[in-house]
Formats: C-alpha cells, sequence, structure tokens
C-alpha cells in the first residue's frame, strides 16, 4: 500500500512542477525572445531564459514612426479604469437599493438582474453593434465603455454583501439622522472592501482584456487599445519580426504581472468567489 | 377621561403611521435613485439587445437597406445550414475536450497544491499556474502561434529533440482543433484549479483523519472523502467551463483563423462572420439564437443541479 502511496505522491509532484514548467515556458520564451537581436528572432534553439539584452527591440516599438505603441497603452488604461470606476460605483449603488431598501417593484427588478445573468454576451453582439452604430458611437471610446458601465455579476455580487451587514449599524446611524446616501457612502461602502476590491480587479482584467468589443467597434489605429492593436500588427510584421512583436506583448502584459505579483492573494481569492470567467 | 384618551392615542397613531408613510416614501424615492444607474445600464445594453434579437430573426437586414420582413426564412434556413452543423461539431468537440482536460488538470493541481508544503514553493507554483489567467487571450494567442509554427517553431524543436516528426499544428486539419484546445487549456487550467482549491479547503479536515485512522491510503481518500466532497465545486467548475468554451472566439480568431478551410472554425466566429463580414444580421441573430438555447439550457441545469447538490453551511 505505502508504495501505491508513494507512487501517487510522485506522479502528483511530476505533474504539478511539469504544468507550472509548461505554464511559465511560453512567457519566459516570450521574454527572452524579445530580447533578441531581430536577425536572430527565429534562430533554434529557443531561449527560456535571455541570453541577448538588446533592449532596442522594445524602444523601437515604443517609438516606431507607424504605429503609437504607448498610446494603445493610455487607450487601454484609460478605458479599463473608467469602466472600472463606473462598475463600482453603480454597482454597489444597485446593491445598496436591492440589499437593503424596500421600494414598490424591487424584487422584480433584481430578478431582472438575475435574469441577464444567464445571458450569454455571444448573443447580444449583432443587437448591441446595431445600438451602437445608431447612437453614433462607432470608432469611439464610448463603444467600449457604456455597454460596461454595469453587470449584473457586479450587482448581484454587492447586493448579497450588503445584505450580510448587521441591521444594528444602520439603525444607529439612522438614530443618528445620517440620511440614505451617507449611510451608502460612509458606513455600508467602507465595510465593503473585500467584495469592491474583487469585482474591481476582475472588471479592469476584463476590461483589459477585451478584444471582440474593440475588433467590433474600432476602425482607426489611434482609437486602439492593446489586445487589438497586437493582433494587427501580427499581420503586418509578425513574419518579418518576431522579438518586436513579442517585445509589444511583453509591454501589454507587464502591468498585468505587476499587479499580479503585488495582489496575488486577493485576485487568487477573487478568483475563486467570483467565478470569474462567468 | 377614557375616550379623550383614547382618540389622543388614535391621534398619535395617526401621525405615527403619516410619518412611517413619509419615511416609506423617502425610502423607495432613494431605492429607485440608487437602483437608476445600473437599472439604465441593463435596459439599453442587455434587455433592449435581447428583444432586438428576438426581432431580428424575422428580418432581413444588411445595415445598409432598411430591414425587409422575412417571417420563418431564416429559422427554417438553419435547417439546411450544414456548413453550421459542421462548425457546430467543432465547437462541441472542442468544448468537450477543453472541458475535460481543463477539469481533470484543475482537480489534479489543486489536489497537488493543497498539501503540506514549504510557503515559497507553494507561492512560485501558484503563481506561475495562474499566471496565463490573466494574461490577454488574444495576444498570448499571437505567442503560441509563433511556437506552433511547423517549420521553426519551438514546439516542433521540442519534440524534435525527443525524435518525434514535426506537427503541422496550425495548418492541418487534424491539429488545428487539437491547438485551439492545447491553447485553452494552457490558459485555463489555473483557473480551474483555483476554484478546485476553494473547494478542497472547504472539506473539513477531521474527515481525512478519520479516512486514515481507517486505514485508508492516498487512493482511497481521494475516492472516498476528496470526489463526493468536491463534485459541488465540481459541478459548477463543469458547467461553467462548458459555458465559456462553447463562446470560444479570440483563441481561434487569432490562432487558426479557422483555418485550413473551416476545420477550427467555431460557432461565435461564424456568427460574427455571418453578420460582419455577410451582413447577414437576420440570419445570424438565428444562428445565434441556437447557441443561447444551448447555453441557457446548461445555465438552468447548473441551477437546477445546485439546488440538489449544493450545501450551504
Amino acid at each position: 500500500m505505502s508504495v501505491w502511496l508513494q507512487l501517487g505522491e510522485a506522479l502528483l509532484w511530476i505533474l504539478l512542477i511539469g504544468i507550472a514548467v509548461i505554464e511559465i515556458a511560453p512567457i519566459s520564451w516570450m521574454f527572452s525572445t524579445s530580447l533578441r537581436d531581430p536577425k536572430n528572432s527565429f534562430d533554434l534553439p529557443p531561449d527560456f531564459w535571455p541570453t541577448a539584452l538588446h533592449w532596442q527591440n522594445y524602444v523601437a516599438v515604443i517609438n516606431s514612426p507607424d504605429i503609437e505603441f504607448m498610446l494603445f497603452f493610455w487607450n487601454s488604461l484609460k478605458i479599463a479604469l473608467i469602466v472600472t470606476g463606473a462598475q463600482l460605483l453603480t454597482c454597489s449603488m444597485a446593491g445598496y437599493a436591492f440589499g437593503r431598501l424596500r421600494f414598490f417593484g424591487r424584487d422584480i427588478l433584481f430578478g431582472l438582474f438575475l435574469a441577464s445573468l444567464m445571458v450569454p454576451a455571444t448573443v447580444t453582439l449583432i443587437p448591441s453593434f446595431i445600438i451602437i452604430r445608431s447612437l453614433d458611437l462607432m470608432n469611439t471610446h464610448w463603444a467600449l465603455i457604456l455597454p460596461s458601465v454595469t453587470s449584473a455579476f457586479g450587482v448581484f455580487l454587492l447586493r448579497q454583501h450588503f445584505k450580510s451587514l448587521p441591521e444594528e449599524l444602520l439603525d444607529a446611524a439612522k438614530i443618528d439622522g445620517a440620511g440614505y446616501f451617507r449611510i451608502y457612502w460612509q458606513i455600508l461602502l467602507p465595510l465593503t472592501g473585500p467584495a469592491l476590491s474583487a469585482l474591481g480587479i476582475f472588471t479592469f482584467l476584463a476590461s483589459w482584456n477585451n478584444f471582440v468589443g474593440p475588433l467590433l467597434f474600432l476602425r482607426d489605429w489611434d482609437k486602439f487599445t492593446f489586445p487589438i492593436a497586437i493582433a494587427t500588427i501580427r499581420g503586418y510584421m509578425g513574419s518579418g519580426n518576431q522579438s518586436e512583436v513579442l517585445a509589444g506583448i511583453m509591454i501589454s502584459i507587464f502591468p498585468l504581472l505587476v499587479f499580479f505579483l503585488l495582489a496575488q492573494r486577493w485576485i487568487v481569492q477573487g478568483a475563486a468567489i467570483t467565478g470569474m470567467k462567468g | 377621561m377614557t375616550s379623550t384618551a383614547l382618540s389622543e392615542d388614535r391621534v398619535d397613531r395617526q401621525a405615527k403611521h403619516q410619518r412611517s408613510q413619509a419615511l416609506a416614501r423617502r425610502e423607495a424615492l432613494a431605492g429607485y435613485l440608487f437602483a437608476t444607474p445600473a437599472l439604465l445600464g441593463l435596459l439599453v445594453f442587455t434587455a433592449l439587445p435581447i428583444v432586438a434579437s428576438l426581432i431580428l430573426i424575422f428580418l432581413h437586414y444588411d445595415l445598409l437597406t432598411p430591414p425587409k420582413w422575412a417571417g420563418a426564412e431564416n429559422i427554417t434556413r438553419l435547417a439546411t445550414d450544414s456548413r453550421m452543423f459542421k462548425i457546430y461539431w467543432n465547437s462541441l468537440r472542442l468544448t468537450i475536450g477543453a472541458t475535460l482536460l481543463n477539469n481533470v488538470l484543475g482537480l489534479l493541481l489543486a489536489v497537488g497544491l493543497n498539501r503540506a508544503m514549504p510557503w515559497g514553493l507553494r507561492y512560485v507554483l501558484r503563481t506561475s499556474i495562474f499566471f496565463p489567467v490573466m494574461t490577454t487571450t488574444a495576444s498570448l494567442a499571437v505567442v503560441w502561434r509563433f511556437l506552433l509554427t511547423q517549420d521553426r517553431g519551438v514546439v516542433n524543436f521540442l519534440i524534435g529533440q525527443i525524435g518525434l516528426d514535426p506537427v503541422p499544428w496550425l495548418s492541418s486539419s487534424t491539429w488545428a482543433l487539437v491547438s485551439a484546445m492545447i491553447y485553452d487549456v494552457w490558459k485555463s487550467c489555473g483557473y480551474l484549479m483555483v476554484i478546485y482549491l476553494a473547494g478542497l479547503q472547504g472539506i473539513p479536515a477531521v474527515y481525512y483523519e478519520a479516512a486514515r485512522i481507517d486505514g485508508a491510503g492516498f487512493w482511497q481518500q481521494f475516492r472516498n472523502v476528496t470526489l463526493p466532497l468536491i463534485s459541488p465545486t465540481a459541478f459548477f467548475a463543469i458547467v461553467i467551463s462548458l459555458i465559456g468554451a462553447f463562446q470560444i472566439f479570440d483563441n481561434v480568431w487569432v490562432l487558426t483563423e479557422g483555418g485550413p478551410g473551416d476545420a477550427s472554425r467555431v460557432i461565435a466566429m461564424y456568427i460574427y462572420e455571418k453578420a460582419f463580414r455577410g451582413f447577414e444580421m437576420g440570419y445570424a441573430s438565428a444562428v445565434s439564437f441556437t447557441l443561447f438555447i444551448i447555453l441557457i439550457t446548461l445555465t438552468l441545469l447548473q441551477f437546477l443541479g445546485a439546488r440538489r447538490w449544493v450545501h450551504y453551511e
């Protein structure tokens, strides 16, 4: 029996370490190759650890005369920050209304939010396009921001959270004469840190990584966000200069890497709580 | 005396009643105000699209000329669209393969990571396996496209080192869909690992202690304690994997562009192309409605299943 036990243990270790290596190898290959001299970029054997330090690739990408790479960074960041801020605000406000206030039709309206959780994004793609087009928002960042100013999931998450806070807290505030806005802003929100940060992290990520939205709504280079810009750049120069394309991708995921190393615990916990991909 | 006391009491109660009514009105007003921004978003960008897509199914609309009534033409056309069935077959194979691998790997990795080990090692392993989940699907698909190139690709070089022939990962109709699946598993299994890890950590340690006292080995503990107690988590994880995999788009769009031919085209790509390349909004909506039915069935299954299997503590 103990032989089997040891064998099982050994296999688990091999699997765990093997998969960890496979998961990280493409990223370390990308980093290493992004630092190769472009004329060696396709050379084999591949590097999984930088052997050259050709940082000029990064400079070339950032200073490229044809494409303003840092503009994509700014576009991605701007949209992700606005969307995240807007969602935290609208979802927490609605979460407060549905979780803590009584009004006619509340449960029916909340039921609508729950029902809309079941509608996959792929299905609303076409009518969303027609709506954005008729609002004359094509090729603007509003086309990416407006559809994401709220999320049914966020409303649901925060409503559950607000509902779980003790009633005495609110009674005390009401006796002190606090209005609804003050209760929401000064008493409830500060107690909602973990749920708000989980929602914020995943909203930011979803916006930063969004590909279909920009593909559908953006036409001009100067409006592009990272994912669509990188997919398009590959078409232009992917066969010629692998190193520079990879340098570009490195720049685009670098903020995610830093963010992840700093906030790993909350991100991993949040992923487990929220079922982020939905 | 008694009558005045009574009427005073009544007046008092009436005033209280009015006050509480005013309070209730203020509370209701606050409720509507707080819910309005989210409600507006929901109405314009979820409810309206759903209604619109139901109407679109019965129209011919190419964005340029005004929509024309199509009756049931778009729906009857579905039955004869053999290309759609072929593409659905791709989606189904990709979905089942990716879901199976993601969940089996996710569970095994979680079991592996849930054991005693030095803090630093756990951190390194968890970071490495989870990080790809956070990266951009479309951009990392560009990386994998380079890795999987037939002639000078890294993967073929590595399998050549162990004496295997190069594989036409992206250019052969047998391998293209497999490549999409490999990429999805690489990208998502860390996410499943995290979900299973949360599930495992919810299993009270006393069950394992009891099993050990009864002399259960590693495999017996896994089979008789872990598996039954992880089943609610597994059910949730499998259903969300299925729903996610059925909607795969970025992955295949960048990696294989659906090719060669239609060999790796998936249903979300077909809907996109019918709508925004062919400008057949009505028919594309009809196709997306079939996807909607599949996904809503899976979602309802999850709700019903959750009621049966998941227990709250």
